[in-house]
């Protein structure tokens, strides 16, 4: 059985995976031969062996890296001794396998370290390095992605057999398929047959749009093959062609292959952790990736303008937006007072970018280095902490985006609209200062008028002259924090007391007393604020007024002189703390009917509260007529200055990141803790591919800029074979369902090995410099696309072959094209698409499936029924993180907490429950059955059964279905037929 | 990894990619309960499922539990308000933490010490005091094995929970119950393997990813269901009736086979066609299990199910749920009692930072009574020999009172969970906080710490559980993790 193996590695490069065999040389007893004898034997064996756990952190305090520190020895004393092999203990444990612990040494090892340390146990100037070469326990430099792009030509086919030489004829055309049959060939597999005109077209319309073709598409592509090759179910060359120019050229293409990439970024649209709320201005990022994509942007500059796009060209916001790609992740915004948890957040955030940037771009997980060194590649915690340095200044948030000129433009439009506005402003400031002064000269006289002590939040009693009264009403005139805001207050408790020898609190809910008033709310518990918490004899919870009043009614009409009310009864929080507004100006009114009102009481005899109300009240008691008449005008003045200001559009403000110089030079965190600050650390590039890609080392203070453009530059460089291998892969693994390497964000030791690495090496240099076209074409991908969907291998049939499965059962090697079941996108897209309802208008703010409810933190609610509204394309749905979204989450459709280089592909019964039973399905099924009644002039059964299978499936029914269809129409209903249909495996996988 | 494990490893990963297309409908149909139809029908032979499925059904060692219910209460549970008994925190009461007197938590400043505004009293033959406002739990703490010196990475509820569910602290990793489904697959064939019942008032912090697949194939998730919430799209639409939908799905069906039959070898197809089937009998199947109206009155009364508390009566009904789920085969249950963060702390759930009294007044008469029935009527019905009950909070909170307040503020550093039922040794106490309740200080645990020794209790080592993921093999205890063999039987 076929399969790739872990053990069958790929070492590229001259490696250092020495085979230890033949003689012992004789004594090396000259300087240069100790060197040669040591660098082909012991250091290999060193590595490989020994340093894991004898390296960087070193166990038993044993560091073998160099000859210091080999010979200092580690706790259990001194354990080289130069020239007596049998004295030292590190050849006792190594001769008595108990070490390595469990992998004893092979004799021919054992013997070479003994003759080194008998030699004098030579070590070179330079310590030994861990990642130096790949063992079997991780990669090292030498792995096989590290590599540079290998100059490869698509291999000469031979002919199996001369029948077969038709067939090698037609794959010797296309490179691709010359890399893909050579290798099928070394499995003695051969590929299948070319699949039919009406199922290709389905497939590349899928592939490249997200979307099903027509009815009359698939008619005009099978019409203009059979015209081309004069056969019924042949694709013809050139009709492939112009289908695929037409497909690419669509702006579909970018909202399909732009969701690929929303997938790789972790792109979500709320901030995640426990808050969660949703941020309403990250869509933009999403059109930039469609348009990017649509206008086939050089990926080198597309990753450039991501990772740098202030410094390529600045205060363009269609650019700059680019830059939404470092903050489009999960972060943390609850507050910590705590600072060493502060610390650790802010640690979280930049190490989000991180995985995020290097996962992306280079398909490494540097994240995993950042406690220590990468356990399975050649990834220093160092090279971690140079990325940190080079994101040390981004943070999620909202920048403005603008040219100089732009804001210079700005500045001087609102300089003299501002300066109006300000002169009013100075006007009505000198008016209320003269009426204040002139109050306060009357102080004595106000302070008269107001005899009665200020309120207490924590119990505030109002006493009055007994009254009968069923209704008791409490209107709100100012809060203590802010004398103009009359809502918001809250209230723990009102009490209102009956004038019995043994008052009664008659609004208790105990005593059958019932509150009402407005509440903010907080959606999915409601309860948790209403005015019921005013009456339930308790303290604690709070009700939060969301209008002025409260009204108490009592079980009956009662006599009533007193009422207790308070904000914090039992001082738990401080007097002027935010948690317990209090309403410090007030009237109560009472009623008998709930009609007719009656004033018993008031707070405009009690003191003011505080200088700001005290201000307050002097400004309504004090103006005089004409002083009013003037305050009004100036009033009027000033709304109307302030007004043509605010009509100035402010310059764009965009989620693409605050960007801060940072105030202090990065440190590694040991163990990854920001409280154990190590040595400094500069951005640089990273060591692991300074072999293929050279290096950099800015200043650790360098400017926060030049830090990302750095890092920028030396990525996209031609020398770095990454990004190209991991973006040709990524391309790969989207139209065939699986890669070249199957982990297309991780190319490192624990992902995949490739399956065809020089294909892959051959179409990464293909979009690096496309060897036939125009240089304009250099990382150009819609090329590298048309390649692909010309080639012979992905023209192939999808049917299955027992004989062919049985070597490559997931047919990794391609000896078919691999069936596959269409994106939870495309299944929602398909179902509007085929009811003619798929509103097609692209680009803006997104729509949303669930009720959004905002309190402290944020909670998503399905919706029950999809309006028409959300009728656009599945790319444009406001994709927020924790959510539940019928469709596409049962659909697998990601979360995006993390990033999603690949979906997953499962099959679930709740994918059958939402499509049978969600409202979304049977509003598609009702319009579907409109549409095919309409189109069909609604009068023949089967024409409707032809119409709904073109446009589900593609192709016309079979007879037997046919009949069996319309028996079913006439028992159950078009309707019925058509959620059936939507229901179909047929319509949710693609040949 | 241990590097003797590469080779198995190298194997397993080897098995799932060269399946890796059919894996996934495998794993996926595993979690909601399709194996041995999988293994006879569609892969022909029953090798092919143990070479697809290393972890399926199939224990590293005899488990001694077969199913779990979490019982989680959000926002921080106070330990030594509830369980941990620290005399020295009467006898400090009103001075400053020695040493801590300047600290800054997460809200801020703190006050002098503070102790429990309840007295402990001796509970059970062990004598074990337990706070006076939990009277009926304390009546089953011979059963119980408590962890008093468990930590957390954060401060933070959303994180938190999220780490005590997950063993990380950012989203998107599996939950203890996802893995549990993974590694198990169903025990029923009608209902599903996870279930998650949140509380009436809301999501817990974080909401769904406390009980996320993560990386897990989607299946793993749990389904959300609850007395007052019924399974997602369960129901019928309106407008179509019983017949009808029969009918719809008979030709649905019919649909499907004759295109199966015109593509071999695909073996998704009918796992597809297999999952319609299963819905449908889960929609028979669930309404038998929610209808809690079949239950006899004495075991309403038990649970407190009519209490005049709507909140109390709402959390009663779902441990009455989650015990009808369990005896049905259904093998991870998460129970929530509180939800998230309100505009008032300590409303909605246990984050009493300024009136603790008042708070834990509010939820304790909720969360006792229920919760001790469900243990008691678990052990009645000799569930408890097969059934590891948990019960776990996301950090405990500080022993001084917040500035200006009577609530205690976070505290990462110290606090209890515990564990009882199949395999757990039951009286038992590990580890303790120091005397004031501010830190772990004797066997200080972790929550990874926690759930070597829940997997160990299922039969599995911590260690070899694990699935590839982004550069890693991850693991419910990240890359850590040892059993607390004190307190397993």
């Amino acid at each position: 059985m076929f399969a790739f193996t872990r053990a069958a590695r790929f070492v590229w490069s001259s490696g250092c995976l020495a085979v230890l065999t033949g003689a012992i040389p004789q004594a090396a007893a000259q300087p240069d031969a100790q060197a040669a004898f040591f660098k082909s034997r012991v250091e290999p064996l060193l590595v490989q062996r020994c340093l894991e756990c004898h390296g960087a952190d070193p166990k038993g305090g044993l560091d073998l890296r160099s000859g210091p520190t080999a010979l200092a020895g580690g706790k259990d004393g001194v354990v080289l001794l130069p020239g007596d092999p049998e004295g030292s203990l590190l050849y006792q444990h190594v001769l008595k396998d108990e070490m390595p612990p469990k992998k004893p040494l092979p004799q021919a090892e054992k013997d070479a370290l003994r003759q080194w340390i008998a030699d004098g146990a030579w070590f070179p100037e330079t310590s030994l390095d861990l990642f130096a070469a790949t063992s079997e326990k991780r990669g090292g430099y030498d792995w096989w992605s590290l590599q540079p792009l290998r100059d490869v030509s698509p291999p000469e086919l031979q002919a199996p057999a001369p029948e077969r030489a038709g067939l090698v004829s037609r794959w010797q055309a296309n490179p691709i398929d010359r890399f893909v049959f050579a290798k099928l060939q070394e499995q003695r597999l051969l590929p299948s047959p070319e699949t039919t005109p009406r199922a290709y077209i389905r497939r590349v319309s899928y592939d490249v749009t997200g979307l099903p073709p027509t009815p009359e598409e698939v008619t005009e592509f099978e019409a203009a093959c059979a015209a081309e090759t004069g056969a019924t179910d042949t694709i013809g060359d050139r009709a492939c062609e112009v289908l695929i120019d037409r497909l690419l050229a669509s702006p579909h293409f970018g909202e399909r292959w732009g969701r690929h990439w929303l997938d790789v970024v972790r792109f979500g649209e709320s901030t995640g952790y426990e808050v969660n709320h949703i941020i309403d201005n990250l869509w933009p990022y999403r059109d930039y990736v469609i348009q990017s994509f649509n206008e086939d942007k050089p990926y080198d500059r597309f990753v450039r303008e991501q990772l740098a796009a202030d410094s390529l060209d600045p205060g363009n916001p269609e650019t700059e937006i680019g830059l939404a790609f470092l903050v489009c992740g999960p972060y943390d915004i609850v507050g910590n007072l705590d600072p060493a948890q502060a610390a650790q957040i802010r640690a979280n955030g930049v190490d989000e970018y991180i995985r995020a940037a290097t996962e992306s771009f280079l398909g490494l997980t540097v994240g995993c280095a950042r406690c220590h060194d990468h356990k399975f590649d050649a990834i220093s915690q160092r090279d971690y902490y140079q990325f940190y340095a080079t994101f040390a200044g981004v943070y999620n948030d909202d920048r403005e985006v603008a040219t100089g000129a732009q804001r210079q433009a700005r500045d001087a439009q609102i300089k003299p609209l501002r300066e109006a506005r300000d002169a009013l402003a100075a006007q009505l400031g000198e008016l209320e200062a003269a009426v204040l002064a002139r109050a306060q000269g009357k102080a004595a006289e106000y302070d008269a008028r107001w005899p009665r002590p200020p309120v207490d939040r924590r119990g505030t009693t109002e006493e009055f002259a007994p009254v009968r009264a069923r209704f008791l009403r409490f209107i709100s005139e100012g809060r203590d924090n802010d004398p103009n805001g009359a809502s918001g207050y809250r209230l723990d408790e009102f009490e209102v007391w009956t004038a019995d020898e043994t008052p009664r609190n008659v609004a208790a809910a105990v005593n059958g007393g019932k509150a009402s008033g407005a509440s903010s709310k907080p959606g999915d518990f409601s309860a948790a604020y209403t005015a019921d918490l005013t009456i339930d004899g308790k303290f604690d919870a709070r009700w939060l007024a969301g209008s002025r009043e409260l009204t108490l009614e009592f079980a009956q009409e009662e006599n009533i002189q007193r009422v207790v009310f308070s904000s914090d009864r039992t001082a738990a929080v401080s007097v002027d703390s935010p948690e317990a507004p209090f309403p410090c100006e007030y009237r109560i009114e009472i009623s008998q009917d709930g009609d007719a009102w009656l004033q018993v009481a008031d707070s405009y005899d009690r003191q003011p509260l505080n200088e700001a109300h005290r201000n307050k009240r002097y400004k309504d008691w004090e103006f005089r007529t004409e002083e009013q008449a003037r305050l009004l005008a100036l009033s009027a003045q000033w709304a109307e200055a302030d007004s043509k200001l605010n009509q100035i559009p402010p310059l764009p403000v965009m989620r693409v990141g605050r960007l801060e110089q940072p105030t202090e030079v990065s440190r590694i965190f040991g163990g990854g803790d920001p409280q154990r600050p190590l040595e400094e650390i500069a951005p640089a590039s990273m060591k692991t591919l300074e072999r293929a890609a050279g290096s950099y080392t800015l200043a650790p203070d360098a400017p926060e800029k030049e830090r990302r453009l750095a890092l920028a530059n030396w990525i996209t460089a031609p020398e770095n074979p990454l990004p190209a291998r991991v973006m040709v892969n990524r391309i790969w693994h989207y139209h065939f369902g699986t890669g070249i390497v199957s982990t297309p964000s991780d190319f490192g030791f624990m992902g995949d090995r490739p399956s065809h690495p020089e294909l892959l090496d051959w179409l990464a240099r293909e979009l690096q410099h496309p060897t036939e076209a125009a240089p304009d074409q250099a990382w150009r991908m819609k090329r590298i696309h048309k390649l692909i969907l010309m080639s012979q291998t992905y023209r192939q049939s999808s049917a299955y072959r027992a004989d062919a499965a049985a070597v490559d059962g997931d047919a990794r090697l391609l000896w078919r094209f691999p069936p596959r079941r269409l994106s939870g996108e495309e299944l929602r897209d398909t179902m509007l698409a085929v009811a003619g309802k798929l509103d097609t208008t692209m680009g803006g703010p997104g729509y949303r499936l669930y009720n959004y409810l905002r309190d402290n933190v944020s909670t998503y609610v399905p919706l029950e029924v999809h309006p028409p509204e959300t009728y656009r394309r599945a790319v444009y749905h406001e994709n927020v993180r924790a959510s539940r979204v019928d469709v596409l989450t049962d659909f697998d459709s990601p979360d995006c907490a993390m990033a999603a280089p690949r979906r997953a592909n499962t099959t679930s019964p709740l994918q059958a429950l939402t499509l049978m039973n969600h409202t979304f399905t049977i509003d598609m099924a009702e319009q579907l059955a409109a549409r095919v009644a309409a189109e069909t002039g609604g009068v023949s059964v089967q024409e409707a059964v032809r119409r709904a299978c073109a446009l589900a499936f593609s192709r016309e029914p079979a007879p037997a279905e046919l009949d069996a269809s319309v028996d079913f129409i006439k028992a159950e209903g078009l309707a019925a037929y058509c959620r059936a249909l939507l229901n179909t495996n047929e319509l949710i996988y693609v040949d | 990894m241990y590097p003797n494990e590469a080779a198995a490893h190298a194997l397993q990963r080897q098995l799932i990619s060269r399946r890796g297309f059919l894996n996934d409908v495998f794993t996926g149909l595993a979690g909601i309960g399709l194996t041995n139809l999988l293994a006879a029908d569609l892969l022909g032979a029953t090798a092919h499922a143990s070479e697809l499925s290393p972890a399926r059904q199939l224990s590293h060692f005899a488990p001694r539990a077969r199913r779990v219910i979490q019982i989680f209460c959000p926002g921080a549970a106070s330990h030594m308000d509830l369980w941990e008994y620290k005399p020295d925190l009467e006898k400090f009461d009103g001075t400053p933490m020695p040493g801590e007197e300047n600290m800054m938590s997460f809200q801020g400043k703190n006050g002098n010490l503070m102790k429990s505004p309840w007295a402990f009293a001796p509970a059970g033959q062990c004598g074990k005091p337990i706070s006076t406002i939990l009277p009926y739990l304390s009546k089953h703490v011979d059963d119980m094995a408590f962890v008093h010196s468990m930590t957390s990475k954060t401060n933070t509820h959303g994180p938190g929970c999220v780490f005590m569910n997950t063993g990380h602290v950012t989203e998107g990793f599996p939950s203890a119950g996802a893995w549990f489904s993974f590694a198990m697959g169903r025990e029923n064939d009608n209902l599903p393997t996870y279930v998650s019942i949140p509380d009436m008032r809301g999501e817990p912090p974080n909401g769904k990813a406390n009980w996320s697949n993560g990386f897990l194939p989607a299946q793993h998730q749990a389904i959300v269901l609850a007395n007052h919430q019924a399974i997602r799209n369960l129901e019928i639409p309106p407008g179509v009736s019983p017949e009808q939908d029969r009918a719809t799905r008979d030709f649905a069906a019919q649909l499907n086979a004759r295109h199966a039959e015109d593509h071999p070898g695909n073996t998704e197809l009918q796992a597809r066609m297999a999952a319609y089937e299963l819905a449908a009998r889960m929609q028979l199947s669930a309404p038998e299990v929610t209808d809690l109206a079949k239950e006899p009155a004495s075991i309403h009364a038990l649970y407190g199910t009519a209490d005049a508390n709507p909140l109390k009566a709402s959390y009663a009904n779902n441990c009455l749920l989650a015990r009808r789920l369990l005896e049905r085969g259904v093998r991870y249950v998460n129970l929530y009692c509180g939800s998230r963060a309100s505009g008032v702390d300590g409303l909605l759930n246990w984050d009493a930072h300024k009136t603790l009294k008042n708070d834990y007044e509010r939820h304790c008469p909720i969360f006792d009574q229920p919760t001790a029935a469900l243990l008691t009527d678990l052990k009645q019905r000799g569930m408890l020999d097969e059934t590891l009950v948990l019960w776990t909070t996301e950090f405990g909170r500080m022993p001084t009172h917040q500035a200006g307040t009577t609530g205690r503020d976070h505290n990462p550093d110290g606090f209890t969970c515990w564990m009882m039922g199949a395999g757990v040794k039951g009286g038992t106490s590990f580890g303790a906080t120091d005397p004031l309740g501010r830190r772990a200080e004797l066997n200080p645990v972790t929550v990874w710490d926690y759930y070597a020794t829940v997997l160990h209790l299922l039969g599995f080592n911590h260690e070899k559980l694990n699935f590839y993921y982004n550069g890693l093999d991850r693991r419910l205890t990240d890359v850590h993790g040892f059993v607390i063999k004190d307190i397993v039987a």
